[in-house]
């Protein structure tokens, strides 16, 4: 059982390194493609269904700069392969290094308990939380670009911000009377 | 005329769709070169129908040159109504060697010596299937033209399909074609599905299987593609694996398309934190049914994509692998194994 | 022109004759050249082989370089036949392609068909073997007796003989399946009236010429192992025709060699179409 280490490699020049970890691998490719487009740093993307990562790419693979788990609100499954891979992360990589992305938040199907599940999780970790609409291009590179700005602070390309400061204000917090009953 | 060639002519010009009329009437080669000049196909089915039984009674054609068309229609689109697998078992000596004529007639004398009327017609089709179709009757009316039950047979082989059969007339079609194929007996396979071709490929494996060999697989070079050299999946060889391990499952290329399959498990209930269904001594009765336009692709989706675990569960790899899609599950004595049981309906 | 005037008058066959006699002469000597031709590049490729399996010194091969023109193409030749004749070799000694599977719990059998040279369909068996041998999955078509074949073959302790007689089976079926497929192609003028998914049967009509009435020829191989037929039966209108010595001689033929090669000779013979 191998520990994802926010620091335990050097950092490239100009490069940032992002994890995108979904089971399903469904708007995962979409994402990387669209990340990639990124001219003014180099983006490398990985791939993964779950965490841990296998022991074989360990050499080659660079430092990671931030974790991305994508969760499919319309599968349970989605959401608990989310939930066991946290467990192989450094927990320095909770200092701002992830990042939890929603998608499929607008189906009729989802149940409001999984959704509130997620924000409670993604709040307990002081991560921030994206909603991403995968359906469409446009969609996609929104998000995207979102994940960018988050990435370039994670990677310490920004000066004059870190992380940690950054998490600060984009974390995802749950409203206090999220457990009670509504009455509307 | 005869009203119920009049009814039957109307009943299957209705059936066959407006684009597929022209040309099954061109096959069938009943109507002269005026005729069917005379004929507009851009006109409402309805006038169609008329001017067609207008031309029925001018030409006098009778039942048989009605089934002839029904046959032409039915063979060359046969994907239609739902069609049930047989087995033959238990070969004689000779049943290798039965060939068409005597098929034919052993057939037609067996099913007439079993039922008074009956009326069987036999074609063969180029793909070495043997179409046969039968219009019942009984003891005092005459055959049901309207209602008729179609077989295929492929000779030599251990198969046969049938559609639109009632429980009435299964053993007596069981019957005739144990004896006529020289088999002793004749089983439900346990599959069944609107596409006759893709229940035939399923038993004759007319599909692209796959097994693992030492040469470098073509499901791997087929994947391969031109990628960002930014963009690198950390698990790929597990992807590659579980697409192997789905291939050898369900097989590669177009798989046949079946429409459902349906578990029917007769085992315990087993929940630990359940005890008063636990304790029941019945077996706890539930049905299980898959049912998706292409189910095996589906599948074979589900463990390429790692929603299901492969390997593949023998429950789903027993699809193909049994060529069947009825499953009875009863417990194995005591102990937490089920095991597959076949069911003889 | 004096000599030709007089030839046309006083002998005008004969003159035909020697028309075609020299015409056959100068055929002969193509053929001779050719076979010269064909007969280099075997030695040259011999003579690679030998270097090959020696593995020869750099000097060799140079010197072959300068030598011909497509020497690349003559190496790759020599290769081939090398691969080919270790292939042969391979399914002489009864080689199967064999692999483990799921750890060691099951193998994988390939049993690799051919005709006449030309590689056709592969069909697998998985097997496993704990607890005791047992065919798990394959893709035999249902024609072919797998369940007799595995009882009669004893599967258990006899596993070659059970290879060798499936293999056997699943080689004469392909390779009727084949001559039938060569027949449809090379022979236009005959029709093929019935054959059956194993190929045991196969009803021809044969034309012996414009306005003759049409023979129907029935080939039946009861023998599933065989590629060629156990029985030949003619059907004619004219009762006496399939008495006749040539058509004697054309069943004899039909039992002895495969189906295409006999209609192939009965055409040059003249007696079909």
């Amino acid at each position: 059982m191998s520990l994802l280490k926010p620091f335990s490699k050097l950092p490239g020049l100009n490069t940032a390194n992002i994890l995108l970890v979904e089971s399903e691998e469904q708007l995962q490719q979409k994402l990387a493609e669209a990340l990639v487009e990124e001219t003014a740093v180099t983006v490398n993307v990985r791939l993964a269904k779950s965490l841990p990562l296998p022991m074989e790419n360990e050499e080659h693979r660079p430092r990671i700069d931030l974790v991305v788990f994508i969760i499919n609100l319309t599968s349970e499954l989605s959401f608990q392969s989310a939930e066991a891979s946290l467990k192989y992360l450094d927990p320095g990589y909770f200092l701002g290094k992830v990042c939890f992305t929603v998608t499929k938040a607008r189906n009729a199907s989802v149940p409001t308990e999984r959704l509130d599940a997620v924000r409670k999780l993604a709040a307990s970790l002081h991560c921030p939380l994206v909603f991403a609409e995968d359906q469409t291009p446009d969609g996609v590179t929104s998000a995207a670009e979102r994940l960018l700005t988050i990435l370039k602070v994670a990677a310490g390309l920004v000066p004059m911000a870190t992380a940690l400061y950054l998490s600060n204000l984009t974390r995802c917090t749950v409203p206090p009377d999220i457990d009670q009953p509504s009455f509307d | 005329m005869d009203e119920s060639i009049k009814r039957t002519m109307q009943r299957l010009v209705r059936r066959i769709p407006n684009q597929l009329l022209k040309p099954t009437l061109d096959k069938w080669g009943r109507l002269t070169a005026a005729q069917k000049q005379s004929l507009d196909f851009t006109q409402p089915k309805w006038a169609l129908t008329e001017r067609l039984l207008a031309l029925c009674e001018e030409n006098e054609w009778t039942a048989k040159h009605i089934i002839e068309l029904e046959m032409i229609y039915v063979i060359d689109n046969p994907n239609q109504g739902m069609w049930y697998a047989f087995q033959l078992m238990d070969p004689e000596d000779d049943a290798a060697s039965v060939e068409l004529a005597q098929f034919k007639e052993q057939f037609k004398s067996h099913l007439r010596e079993l039922v008074k009327h009956v009326s069987v017609k036999i074609k063969k089709h180029t793909d070495e299937a043997v179409w046969i179709r039968i219009a019942w009757g009984d003891g005092f009316t005459r055959p049901n033209h309207l209602k008729p039950t179609y077989v295929v047979h492929h000779l030599q082989t251990p198969y046969v399909f049938v559609s639109s059969l009632t429980s009435k007339q299964k053993p007596l079609l069981s019957q005739a074609l144990v004896l006529s194929t020289r088999y002793n007996v004749i089983k439900d396979a346990n599959l069944s599905g609107r596409k006759l071709t893709a229940i035939r490929d399923l038993l004759m494996r007319q599909y692209q299987q796959v097994f693992p060999t030492k040469f470098p697989s073509p499901l791997t070079e087929k994947n391969e593609t031109v990628s960002n050299p930014c963009i690198e999946k950390e698990q790929s060889g597990a992807a590659a694996n579980r697409l192997q391990m789905a291939c050898e499952a369900f097989g590669d290329g177009e798989l046949p398309q079946l429409q459902s399959a349906v578990y029917k498990l007769e085992t315990k209930f087993k929940d630990p934190t359940n005890k008063t269904m636990t304790e029941q001594e019945e077996p706890f009765k539930c049905v299980i049914k898959f049912a998706s336009t292409n189910l095996l692709e589906s599948l074979k989706q589900c463990a390429t994509s790692g929603i299901a675990s492969t390997p593949v569960t023998p429950l789903l790899s027993s699809i193909p692998l049994k060529g069947r899609n009825y499953f009875v599950i009863t417990d194995n004595g005591p102990g937490p194994t089920t095991q597959m049981h076949t069911s003889q309906k | 022109m004096e000599i030709r005037a007089r030839s046309r008058k006083v002998q005008p066959h004969q003159r035909g004759r020697v028309k075609q006699l020299e015409a056959e002469a100068e055929e002969l000597r193509l053929q001779r050249k050719r076979l010269k031709a064909e007969n280099q590049t075997l030695e040259t490729l011999k003579k690679l082989r030998t270097s090959m399996n020696k593995q020869c010194t750099d000097e060799e091969v140079m010197q072959m370089e300068e030598d011909s023109e497509d020497s690349q193409l003559l190496q790759l030749m020599a290769r081939h036949t090398q691969l080919t004749d270790l292939l042969q070799a391979h399914h002489l000694i009864g080689g199967y392609d064999i692999i483990k599977t799921r750890q060691g719990k099951g193998v994988c059998v390939s049993v690799a068909t051919n005709y006449e040279g030309v590689y056709l369909d592969t069909y697998n068996l998985e097997i496993d073997l704990k607890p005791k041998l047992r065919i798990s999955r394959h893709n035999i078509p249902p024609f072919i007796p797998l369940n007799s074949l595995t009882e009669q073959c004893n599967l258990q302790s006899h596993f070659r003989v059970f290879l060798d007689t499936l293999s056997c089976h699943l080689n004469a079926f392909t390779g009727r399946k084949q001559q039938l497929k060569l027949v449809k192609e090379q022979q236009k003028s005959v029709e093929v009236m019935e054959s059956n998914v194993l190929c045991s049967l196969l009803v021809l009509m044969l034309t012996v010429s414009k306005g003759k009435p049409l023979v129907l020829c029935t080939l039946e191989y009861a023998d599933h192992t065989s590629c060629l037929p156990t029985r030949v039966h003619f059907e004619c209108e004219d009762k006496q025709l399939p008495d006749s010595p040539e058509w004697k001689k054309n069943c004899s033929l039909l039992i002895k060699t495969p189906v295409h090669k006999a209609l192939m000779t009965m055409k040059t013979m003249g007696h079909i179409v």
